[in-house]
């Protein structure tokens, strides 16, 4: 149901945004970043997911808090004439990948152990044969 | 739990399509300005090619005024041309105008000269001479233009008779009495050369002829209508 609910949201999305109204180029700064934290939340919340540590209540204010903090700090790097923007894609970036290894690394041991189990099972057929001979 | 759940999906649902949304404008604005060099630049950078193209600009309007100078100068040079071009179109005219190959106007006198008539018999008919001398007289006067028959008297003009009839051939064209003879000059020295004690106009009654001169203010002599050609003299 929540598989089904992403689809609709990323294909509804796609279709409105196709024909999207042409932004200045000037926010493109701040629409960038709030992408990438949107991105490091959903990573992040698979990672959660994975770990069977998953709460609603944290992700969705991690993804809409981290989202408009970056902006919102993007906007004082503006002010004070500091790149702070290059800061928030580093850290976000950074949470991304580490969160990606996990996953990554989730789904091998499982893999691993899947092949695990299959050869035991293997083992305790043969086994059985033996015995049965 | 079941609500809950459905809360979740719905969270969820709006917050992919929020974020496949923002991401779709992005990658437009990114699109639209997509190989425009100047908004991927540093500030750093733009101050350096901003420079840069001051630096162009301003010999790009050194160069444009040196243009527009010379532009100017030509324009100069131009003008005078044109007033050369004038002024030689001026001197042309005149030269035409004393040769006679245009039409001119001005005060002068008509003299209208025929045979003397006694009873329908002929007396005596106009020689070339008396047309020579009378034009010779009326040169004298100052006359700048003469036409006899409308045919104008120029530099190269011939009187002259063929045999003894009463043709007469001016500017080698046939013409007979009366003759009527245009003169633009002093219409008082005119008058008074022709009408002198024993000048023309005394000589032609005593021949018999019939001479009347009037005088106009305002006449026009016809140009020379051949060509006026050399064939033989060379510079």
């Amino acid at each position: 149901m929540i598989i089904f609910a992403i689809a609709i949201g990323c294909l509804v999305g796609i279709m409105l945004g196709i024909n999207a109204p042409a932004v200045s180029y000037i926010y493109s700064d701040y629409l960038a970043i709030a992408i990438i934290a949107a991105l490091d939340s959903v990573f992040g919340g698979i990672t959660a997911t994975l770990k069977e540590k998953f709460d609603f209540k944290v992700f969705v204010s991690g993804f809409f808090g981290n989202a408009i903090l970056s902006m919102l700090l993007i906007l004082l790097g503006k002010k004070l004439n500091v790149d702070i923007y290059l800061a928030a894609v580093v850290v976000f970036v950074g949470r991304m990948f580490n969160n990606l290894t996990m996953i990554r690394r989730f789904y091998l041991e499982k893999w691993d152990n899947l092949m695990k189990l299959k050869e035991q099972v293997k083992q305790e057929k043969s086994n059985q044969t033996k015995t049965e001979k | 739990m079941n609500k809950s759940k459905i809360v979740v999906a719905i969270t969820i649902g709006l917050m992919s399509f929020m974020m496949i949304y923002i991401m779709m404008v992005q990658i437009n604005i990114v699109n639209e300005y997509d190989g425009e060099e100047i908004e991927i630049m540093r500030e750093a950078e733009l101050k350096t090619t901003l420079a840069a193209y001051k630096e162009k600009y301003e010999e790009a309007n050194n160069e444009l005024i040196d243009t527009k100078a010379k532009i100017e100068e030509y324009k100069k040079d131009e003008k005078t041309e044109e007033d050369a071009i004038k002024l030689l179109e001026e001197e042309v005219e005149e030269a035409n105008m004393l040769l006679g190959k245009t039409d001119v106007k001005g005060q002068g006198i008509i003299i209208t000269l025929d045979n003397g008539e006694e009873e329908g018999i002929e007396l005596t008919s106009i020689s070339t001479e008396d047309l020579v001398e009378l034009i010779n007289e009326l040169k004298l006067a100052g006359a700048e233009a003469i036409s006899i028959n409308e045919k104008r008297i120029i530099a190269t003009s011939d009187i002259a008779e063929v045999g003894y009839s009463a043709i007469r051939l001016i500017n080698n064209e046939r013409t007979t009495a009366p003759y009527i003879i245009k003169a633009i000059g002093d219409i008082k020295y005119l008058q008074s050369a022709l009408n002198i004690k024993g000048g023309y106009v005394d000589s032609a009654l005593a021949y018999g002829h019939k001479i009347k001169i009037e005088t106009q203010e305002n006449m026009t002599i016809e140009k020379y209508k051949k060509d006026i050609t050399m064939d033989y003299v060379k510079k």
